[in-house]
């Protein structure tokens, strides 16, 4: 295990950005009466890989959506590889979004009606960068999605196959691949493990660490699930990080 | 735009069995829109094409559309006839040029028998002032001589020399043939796509030659005369159902039909088959603007049915949504794929209804001219037409953006964690 | 897929529905065409007649006509109005044959409709042919019958052909729309199908 911790070490990218930034970051949802998030300071460098800990109702998903730009921070700075998202219009962030973000659910990752190959290649469509990062090397996009899939332990046969016919397991390999497409700045993982059983977790983690390290993107990984947190150097519990969620525990303690 | 297309048709075909019927509700709405308007306007330039040339139509004081559906068309029945001495008066007014009496009432397994004189033949005209010509054979001369139109030849199949029998009225009852007195074709006139061509042609004298056994008005039984004996009796008409009228100049329409109005010998109209036309076409005008309505009606229905369908499956597809926003669409992308897809179903559903009804006109447009006397053409589609497939296909995809709103409201609250 | 199902059992509802709306649709059609056609109470009694056999042989009522019109040219001639008035009061009068009463017949010919009850014919005129007193004026009296239903058929209008089944009667009647020379108590009235002609 030792080794694989080894080789799962990330290449951090000398005199990159950081991959996520947030300084004095606080965030409220209109209408409510507190603030859902307080962050005074977090970083994620580049290549970096992330375990955040946290139980739901201290504000995870909130702090995913703000990293991803999804929602806009009230104050402070949010940023995503030096973009800050408080500074781009909503066009200009779903633009960054789809350049610099590779996302995973906890299940139901797929579109159904679409092969696999064709689910890997959705960034693609989206994203002209991302396209060209894939595609570059030489090689074409599709070329690069069947690398992955390889990477992820998926043939060429299942590549052609519709995503529904596979299994929980393949599936979320599948998203994995997905996400990695086109060498992302930043892959956001949420509870990526939660729908799978113990065989299948160990696998899933191994591949989904090995080529987060390889494709050089920061990987912010996201579970309750704290036996997973061994395979991750660093650890950060979102109730300590979230000043809010605590306040909240103190105002009805 | 063509990733969010490719992705929009492949979204619709995984649910292409609710899409379908709901593409099936606008193809029939299109399908009953084009019909509509195809067979509106086929029956005006059916019915314009069949009067040309006449500038007066002269006939007992009914209603001016009823004395025009019956003289040109043949639809309905006279009520009252005019005499020949009348005819014959008016025929003598200097502003006159030639003067053409129809007499009707019989019939032929189904097609109407029309006596004329042989003026017919010279001045009748149609279309863009086409005149009638013989197909084959010549016109009658003889007593029991017919010349029939092109319908009547290709429907009965039948040839110079056959032998034809003449019925009172319908034709119901074989007690009210003329069996005694059966006819020869002579003739054959060419297609006119008119009335003409479903109508047997029999001189008046002929006319009087069946009906010598009628007395004021009344077939008395045991007095029919004699197929042979037909000649010894004067055979000149009393009186006729309606006449056609030319005239020198056409400055002197107002004249005439006034001199006919006030004609003392017996009450009399004339009417210019232009304006009854146009009078027709009021009248039904009320039932076409009904039809149009309700097709419009039908059309708006189904394209509610478009939004409700894609709205009620927009629950299920949140999870399809949150994927796309987390690949990177935007919820403008989201909003632009939804109204692809309710403009993808639109114009298939058109398509099919526009393929549909030109089929119909195929198969059907035989039919209706054999039982309506109305032929419908294949033609490109006239400026109502593409109006009207231009709307429907507006319509379609602007009723799409209603739910493309409510799928980029949902992935703007839902972000990347829908609540499913 | 519960979609699938739920969308499968959407078009089956609607196709069962759509099947039994048309079903109704073409039953009810059916039944307000069988409602015009009343089966006959022993069909095989009544004898169908002709028209020509309700007229006295030899009858013609032109006699003494056509010599008093010969001089007159036009129709509409006082002289002409005159002999026409009174030949229409010899055709209003025209002999029926006795013997025929009682008979049970089966005669063919047009509806003139005189008496309806919501839209059902309870008396009409039977005439033979196409027009008679509602284009042209009525025939002779022994060419025009009286038909009485005892009860109402529906589904028949002016001109209609029919068939006409029950107890003939020489009795006149005097009627808006002409006079009859026989009556009809009739037991059926069906639709006119005749043999194939052609």
């Amino acid at each position: 295990m030792s080794l694989d911790a080894n080789r799962a070490a990330p290449i951090a990218r000398v005199g990159a950005v950081d991959a996520v930034s947030l300084r004095g970051a606080r965030f409220r949802y209109p209408g409510a009466i507190e603030d859902a998030i307080l962050i005074d300071h977090f970083a994620v460098g580049a290549g970096e890989h992330v375990f955040v800990k946290g139980p739901s109702g201290c504000g995870k998903t909130t702090l995913l959506s703000l990293i991803a730009g999804v929602l806009v921070a009230n104050e402070g700075v949010v940023a995503l590889d030096g973009h800050d998202w408080a500074t781009m219009s909503s066009a200009a962030r779903d633009h960054v979004r789809a350049d610099h973000v590779g996302y995973i659910f906890q299940q139901f990752n797929l579109l159904p009606y679409l092969s696999v190959l064709d689910n890997v290649l959705l960034p693609c469509r989206f994203s002209r960068t991302r396209a060209a990062r894939a595609g570059d090397q030489g090689s074409s996009a599709a070329v690069r999605a069947r690398d992955l899939l390889a990477q992820m332990g998926l043939g060429k046969e299942q590549a052609a196959r519709a995503a529904s016919t596979l299994s929980v397991g393949q599936q979320q390999r599948v998203a994995a691949a997905r996400a990695l497409i086109g060498q992302p700045a930043l892959i956001i993982a949420d509870e990526p493990t939660s729908a799978l059983d113990e065989a299948v977790r160990e696998s899933f983690m191994r591949v989904l660490l090995t080529a987060c390290a390889e494709a050089g993107s920061a990987l912010v990984f996201v579970s309750h699930d704290a036996r997973l947190a061994d395979r991750f150097t660093r650890h950060i519990d979102l109730r300590l990080l979230n000043r809010a969620s605590s306040i909240r525990e103190e105002a009805s303690a | 735009m063509s990733e969010l297309l490719s992705l929009a048709v492949r979204s619709a075909w995984n649910r292409r069995f609710v899409l379908s019927l709901v593409m099936s509700s606008i193809a029939l709405s299109t399908f009953l829109l084009l019909g509509i308007e195809r067979i509106r306007s086929d029956v005006h330039e059916n019915f314009s094409q069949s009067v040309s040339g006449t500038d007066l139509i002269v006939g007992a004081r009914t209603g001016s559309v009823q004395l025009l559906l019956y003289s040109v068309f043949r639809i309905g029945g006279a009520t009252n006839n005019i005499r020949w001495s009348s005819v014959q008066a008016i025929a003598k007014s200097r502003a006159v040029a030639w003067i053409v009496p129809l007499s009707l009432g019989d019939s032929h397994r189904g097609f109407p028998v029309v006596a004329t004189t042989g003026d017919y033949f010279d001045h009748f005209q149609y279309g863009d002032h086409q005149s009638l010509t013989m197909a084959e054979g010549k016109r009658f001369s003889g007593v029991f001589d017919a010349v029939i139109g092109s319908e009547v030849a290709s429907r009965l199949r039948y040839k110079l020399g056959d032998h034809v029998v003449l019925s009172h009225g319908d034709g119901a009852f074989a007690a009210n043939d003329h069996a005694d007195k059966p006819f020869t074709v002579v003739g054959v006139l060419a297609a006119t796509g008119t009335p003409v061509d479903r109508s047997v042609h029999i001189s008046l004298e002929a006319m009087e030659a069946i009906h010598l056994d009628w007395v004021a008005g009344a077939p008395i039984p045991g007095t029919s005369v004699p197929a042979d004996q037909v000649m010894q009796h004067d055979l000149t008409p009393k009186n006729v159902t309606a006449a056609l009228i030319g005239l020198k100049s056409r400055a002197a329409v107002f004249g005439v039909q006034r001199y006919v109005s006030e004609y003392d010998g017996e009450p009399l109209m004339a009417i210019l088959p232009g304006v009854a036309l146009d009078e027709l076409w009021d009248v039904v005008g009320i039932g076409e603007k009904a039809l149009l309505a309700m097709s419009l009606l039908v059309a708006i229905v189904s394209m509610a049915g478009l939004v409700a369908v894609i709205l009620a499956g927009l629950n299920e597809r949140r999870r399809e949504l949150a994927i796309l926003r987390a690949v990177g669409a935007g919820p403008r992308q989201v909003l632009l794929l939804l109204a692809l897809e309710g403009g993808l179903i639109t114009a298939s559903g058109v398509f099919l209804g526009f393929v549909l009804s030109a089929l119909a006109v195929l198969l059907l447009g035989d039919w209706s001219a054999s039982h309506f006397g109305i032929a419908l053409h294949l033609h490109r589609p006239g400026q109502d037409e593409v109006i009207l497939l231009a709307g429907l296909l507006l319509g379609g995809w602007v009723a799409s953006l209603g739910p493309g709103y409510r799928a980029y409201r949902l992935s703007l609250a839902d972000g990347l964690s829908p609540r499913t | 897929m519960s979609s699938r199902a739920w969308s499968l059992r959407t078009a089956c509802t609607v196709t069962v529905a759509l099947a039994a709306f048309t079903g109704g649709v073409v039953g009810a059609t059916e039944a307000g065409r069988e409602r015009a056609q009343q089966s006959p109470k022993a069909a095989a009694s009544f004898r169908e007649m002709k028209w020509e056999e309700l007229v006295p042989k030899g009858w013609d009522p032109t006699k003494g006509f056509r010599a008093r019109s010969s001089g007159i040219a036009s129709d509409w001639d006082p002289r002409a109005r005159a002999l026409l008035k009174e030949f229409r009061v010899v055709l209003d009068n025209a002999p029926t044959i006795e013997t025929l009463d009682g008979a049970s017949v089966k005669l063919p010919g047009y509806v003139v409709p005189l008496e309806t009850v919501s839209g059902e014919l309870k008396e009409f005129l039977l005439v033979p042919y196409f027009g008679a007193c509602i284009h042209t004026p009525p025939p002779p009296a022994n060419q025009v019958v009286f038909v009485r239903m005892d009860k109402a058929a529906a589904g028949f209008h002016t001109m209609d052909t029919v068939w006409v089944s029950g107890i003939l009667h020489a009795s006149r009647q005097e009627t808006f729309a002409g006079n009859s020379g026989y009556l009809i108590d009739a037991s059926a009235v069906e639709r006119y199908v005749g043999e194939p002609r052609y």
